[in-house]
Parts: C-alpha cells; structure tokens; sequence
C-alpha cells in the first residue's frame, strides 16, 4: 500500500519533471543553445502562480491563456538575445546570457517575494481518492496537462512539416539547411517554445508546491538529468526519464534518510555521465 | 625591451611589487568597515583566480572552484581543531587535499566531453551534491559546521586575529602569489600545452601534447589554487558551513566576478572582485541593508558584463592595449588574450600564434 502510494505520487511529481525535460530537450537539441535560465522560467511561472493565487486571490489556473502569451512573448526576446550573442561571441556568449537570466530572475524574486520558501495554501480545486491517498486536485489537474501537452508536442513533431522541420535540425543543422529548413527560426521556436513550456509548467504546479526563489536552480539540474537520462533532441526518452526520476525521487524520500533524497539523484546523472556520455557537443 | 626573469617581465613584477606593497599599507590606514568589504574582495578574487585559470588557459567553464574553497576551510577547522594543527600548515595541507579531491572531478568532466557547456553543468551538479554530502559526514559538524575553537591569548601560530587588516593582508599576499603564478605559467611550456588544446584538441593530440594528462594537471593546479582561501576565510569567519561556500549565491558569486574581471590577464579576478564586491556593499547599504539587494546587483552586474563586454574588464582592456599597439605600429607583444571562443577570435590570429612558437622555442 505504502508502495502503491509513493509510485503514484512519483509519477505525478515527475510528470511535470518531464514537462520541464522535453522544453530542456528541444532547446538543446535544436535550439543548440544550453538555456541556463530553463529552470528560473519555472520558477518564475510558479511566482506568478503565487502571485495571482495569493494576492489577486483568484485560482492560477484562470490566467492560464494570458500566461502563455506573454511567456511566448518572453521566450522570443530572449530567443532573439541568445541568437545575437551567439553569433557575436558564441557558445561562451548564449552561456554568459544565460547564467546571467539565471541569477538575475533568482536575485528578483528573492527581493519582490523574499528569500524564505513559501506556499499557496488558499486554492482549493477538491481532491480524489487514489489507492488510499488523498490526491489534491491541482496535482491531477498538473498531470492531465503534462499528458495533453507531452502527447500535442509528440503529434507536432512527428507528424507536422514544422515539427519535421525541427527535428531535422536537431539531427543535423547544415544539411537542413540545404533542404531549405530556415534554421535560425527554427531554433528561435524551439528556444521560445522550452521558455513558454517551461513557465507554464511553472504556473501549473504552483499550488503544490514550495516555492523558494532558487528553486530554478533545482529545475535546472533536474532538466539536465532529463536529457542525460533520455538523450539529447529526445523527446520520448525526456518524458520517460522525467517519470523515472520522479518515481526514484519519490522511493527515496519513502524509504531512505534524507541525506539521499538531495543525493541520489545526482548521483544517477553522475554515473549516468560516465557510463553513457551525451554524444553531443554541448 | 622588455628584461624576464624565468619568462616573467620585470616591469610587471615591479609593478605588482609596488601595488603589494601600497596595498599592504593602504590597508592599515582605512577604516575598519573599508577593510571588512575589502577583504571579502580579496577572498573573493582567489576562487574567482582559479576559475579563469581554468577557463583562460584550458576553456573549462567550471562552476566547481567553491568546492575547493569548502574543502580548504574544512581541512583547516577540523585540523586545527582536533590534532591543534596550525593553519599556517594547513596553507600548504589544503591545497594538496583540494588537488586530490579534483582529480575524481577533473576525470568525469574530462571523460564527459570537451564542450564548456556540459562541463558547466557537470561542475554545477559536483557543487550541488557536496553540501550534502559534507552534511552527513558526523565529524564534520552536520548542517551547523564547524567553529574554530578560539583561544583567550592566541599566538602568531593559531592564526586568529582581532582585526581584519591582518586577514586583508593575507588575502593580498595569497591573490599577489597566484598572480605571479599564473603569468609564469602563461609563458611556460604548459602554458602553451594548454592554449593548444583549447583551440584545437585534435592538432594538439596530433603534435604530441598529452591532452588528457594536461586537462586533469590544469584542473588540480586551479584546485589547489583555490584552497588556501578557505583557510584564511576560516579563520577570519570562525566558522566553517557548507552554506558559506557553497549556498545558492554564495557559489555564484565566484563565477560572476570572475567574469567581471576577465581571463585576459592575470589581474583580472583581483579588480573584478574589488569592483563588484564594493557595488553591492554600496547597493546594499543605499537600500538599508534589504535582504537580497546584494546579490541582486551582483546579478544586474553581470547581466551588463554578459551582455556588452563578455571578456570581462580585463578582456577588454587586453583588446584596447592590443588595438594601441596595432596603431603605433608594433608588434603584439602581450600573451594572446584567450578569447572567451576560439572562432571568435580575432582576424590577426595568425599574429598570435606566431609569438606564441616563437617564445616556446626560444
């Protein structure tokens, strides 16, 4: 039972995981840009679902289509900042850009809501019984999302012409654009499409989560381990590595000390690393 | 023409000598609030040192160099606490553990690949998973540290003075010896060796440089670099946390005024340290001491570095000094600027690599 419980609870937390991983993955793999900023853009996204939960008071998810908007908005600004720094300094410019974002979205939500963690302890959207736990509404609400989402993003690729577009990209920038692939736009989709996933993924987990201004740090590591995990430019392998991390994460905090619940993960992606080294040069 | 004694210029060696020794006594006539923020610069600037050792010679982007600062403050306490060991020993006890404790790190990122980016994210996972791991080790005083068990009437050897001029001293000293370090090994054969391999590891390979070998050397020179700052740091704080070292900002701030300061020349770390940390102590103090509004500016800083001078201060007076010279007709006589990339050199590159063989041979 105890078993039973802490699956479920590992595939619902790493459900939004392979949400944020997939973003990680396409702006990687096509985008050819290591966003350092992917995981302030969750923690961003989970600010701003603070925000309206705990001071406008109204449930996050009613802001859902204005969200996306303006992170769409966002994410190609910052697509066309990375593709300017890149072509003026390279890999070492996108790089610098991005930590930048990173400790600049840290340092501006430590400041605007205060560097101690906080919870959004007013929304509620009702509960169901699973297995003998108490599933909170919003964390359904969470995986119904990453599913419907993963699944459009799946069908995008694999079945449309931009989403081919993409993935030849991924597979080999030059000869796509022999092809006739605009690849600069290309990547600038990928890159503001990971921003625009990865703010609302944000948003969508705001109410069970805790939230701490460098949690986008946190998210970060984690969406690497995603695409070691799963490979880079992979999107199947990012949702299945989101759930296993998940799942691990889950068993370790149910059966371990504390100690490993921070540790083991990083450990994974360490052996992970010299096992199997991401093929790509990144 | 410019005198070398073992590759090093005179002229540089004196003025570093007269900046120590203005330094060393400028120090004792400020204000005791001047030299707190100025020895946290001069902290600052070892760690920030070692990294753009690694990253100015090699191009490793390694965000790991806090660790070893950890390191280098937990071997002093625990020494100095249990076996009464001075940390004037641990100075030289430090380094050699940081050094081992770099290699298993220098093999995985060395085994990962070559890229900047994914040996960034290798190092920032390595100082993710330390704190951790320094808080299950018992001896090792678990989430509160260790403290330095201080002495009523302590001698010269305990290392625990009242002021911070003392420590700002030792900062200077320590910042003065990597900066003489690292323009020797600029001009020396390793030196070369690494330069090489960052812009072509294939070609170095190829010619006989012992690519790997070099890599891990270079990564456990910078670790060892980077340590005797933990000991004089933990001696001046009293205490030693994984969260001092290695918490959120704390770690970060290590890359950005390495950045500020630029790989370019060896000084670099110095005057970014000294800049940066003085903006956010005068940001900080203009907002009352708000929590937060340092690191903020540390961040706004380097948004502004990233964004208009991604070499750093030092990266871009080498590009001003090297067009002067261009325009009073001479020849580049400065060690090449490791450019942040290598395609992103500059055209003349051929210039570069020339005096480059010319001094290695010769």
């Amino acid at each position: 039972m105890y078993l039973e419980q802490l699956l479920l609870v590992g595939v619902l937390g790493g459900a939004v995981l392979s949400l944020v991983g997939v973003g990680f993955t396409l702006v990687i793999g096509v985008g050819k840009v290591a966003n350092f900023a992917h995981g302030a853009f969750v923690a961003v996204g989970m600010y701003l679902g603070y925000w309206i939960g705990h001071t406008l008071g109204l449930n996050p998810y009613v802001l859902f289509v204005p969200a996306l908007l303006v992170f769409t908005l966002i994410g190609w600004g910052i697509a066309e900042l990375f593709e300017w720094r890149g072509r003026k300094v390279g890999a070492i410019g996108e790089l610098l850009v991005g930590l930048a974002l990173l400790l600049l979205i840290n340092g501006l939500l430590s400041v605007g809501f205060g560097p101690n963690p906080v919870t959004l302890s007013n929304v509620e959207m009702g509960s169901v019984s699973v297995a003998g736990t108490r599933i909170p509404g919003s964390e359904i609400y969470a995986a119904v999302f990453t599913l419907v989402v993963g699944a459009g993003i799946y069908v995008f690729l694999r079945g449309s012409r931009w989403g081919r577009a993409l993935r030849a990209v991924a597979e080999n920038p030059q000869s796509a654009a022999l092809y006739g692939v605009r690849v600069p736009i290309a990547q600038r989709v990928a890159v503001t499409g990971s921003i625009a996933l990865a703010g609302i993924a944000g948003l969508v987990i705001s109410p069970f989560s805790v939230l701490t201004p460098d949690v986008g740090t946190n998210f970060l590591i984690t969406a690497f381990a995603v695409i070691v995990i799963g490979g880079v430019g992979n999107t199947v392998g990012a949702v299945f590595a989101g759930l296993l991390i998940g799942v691990v994460d889950s068993l370790a905090i149910g059966y371990l000390s504390t100690v490993w619940t921070t540790l083991g993960p990083l450990l994974i992606i360490l052996a992970f690393l010299l096992i199997r080294p991401v093929p790509v040069e990144i | 023409m410019n005198t070398r004694i073992f590759g090093l210029s005179v002229s540089a060696l004196v003025a570093l000598a007269v900046a120590l020794a203005a330094g060393w006594f400028l120090l004792g006539a400020l204000g005791a609030g001047t030299v707190a923020v100025l020895v946290l610069a001069l902290y600052y600037a070892i760690p920030a040192a070692s990294f753009n050792f690694l990253f100015g010679s090699l191009g490793v982007f390694s965000l790991a160099q806090a660790v070893f600062v950890a390191v280098g403050a937990y071997t002093d306490v625990y020494l100095y606490n249990v076996y009464g060991v001075s940390p004037w020993l641990s100075l030289l006890i430090a380094p050699v553990f940081a050094g081992i404790i770099a290699l298993p790190i220098a093999l995985a990122s060395v085994r990962a690949g070559t890229g900047a980016v994914l040996t960034a994210l290798i190092t920032l996972i390595i100082s993710e998973a330390i704190p951790p791991i320094l808080i299950a080790i018992k001896p090792l005083g678990g989430a509160i540290g260790l403290y330095v068990k201080t002495k009523a009437n302590p001698s010269f050897w305990d290392m625990q003075f009242g002021s911070g001029v003392s420590f700002a001293r030792m900062f200077l000293v320590l910042n003065v010896l990597i900066i003489v370090f690292m323009m020797w090994w600029n001009r020396s054969r390793f030196g070369f060796f690494v330069r090489a391999i960052r812009d072509s590891p294939d070609a170095s390979a190829a010619v006989g440089i012992p690519t790997a070998r070099m890599r891990i050397l270079t990564f456990v020179i910078a670790a060892a670099l980077a340590a005797p700052a933990g000991v004089v740091f933990a001696q001046y704080s009293l205490e030693t946390t994984a969260d001092l070292f290695l918490g959120g900002t704390a770690l970060f701030e290590v890359i950005v005024i390495a950045l500020v300061g630029g790989a370019a020349r060896a000084w670099g770390s110095v005057v970014g340290a000294v800049v940066i940390v003085y903006v956010a102590n005068a940001m900080s103090n203009a907002a009352n001491g708000a929590p937060g509004i340092g690191p903020l500016t540390f961040a706004a800083v380097f948004v502004v570095i990233a964004v208009a001078m991604p070499r750093g201060l030092s990266g871009t007076w080498a590009l001003l000094a090297d067009r002067r010279r261009r325009a009073a007709g001479g020849t580049l006589a400065s060690p090449p600027a490791p450019a942040a990339e290598p395609e992103a050199r500059p055209v003349d590159d051929h210039a570069h690599r020339a005096t480059e063989h010319d001094v290695a041979s010769g």
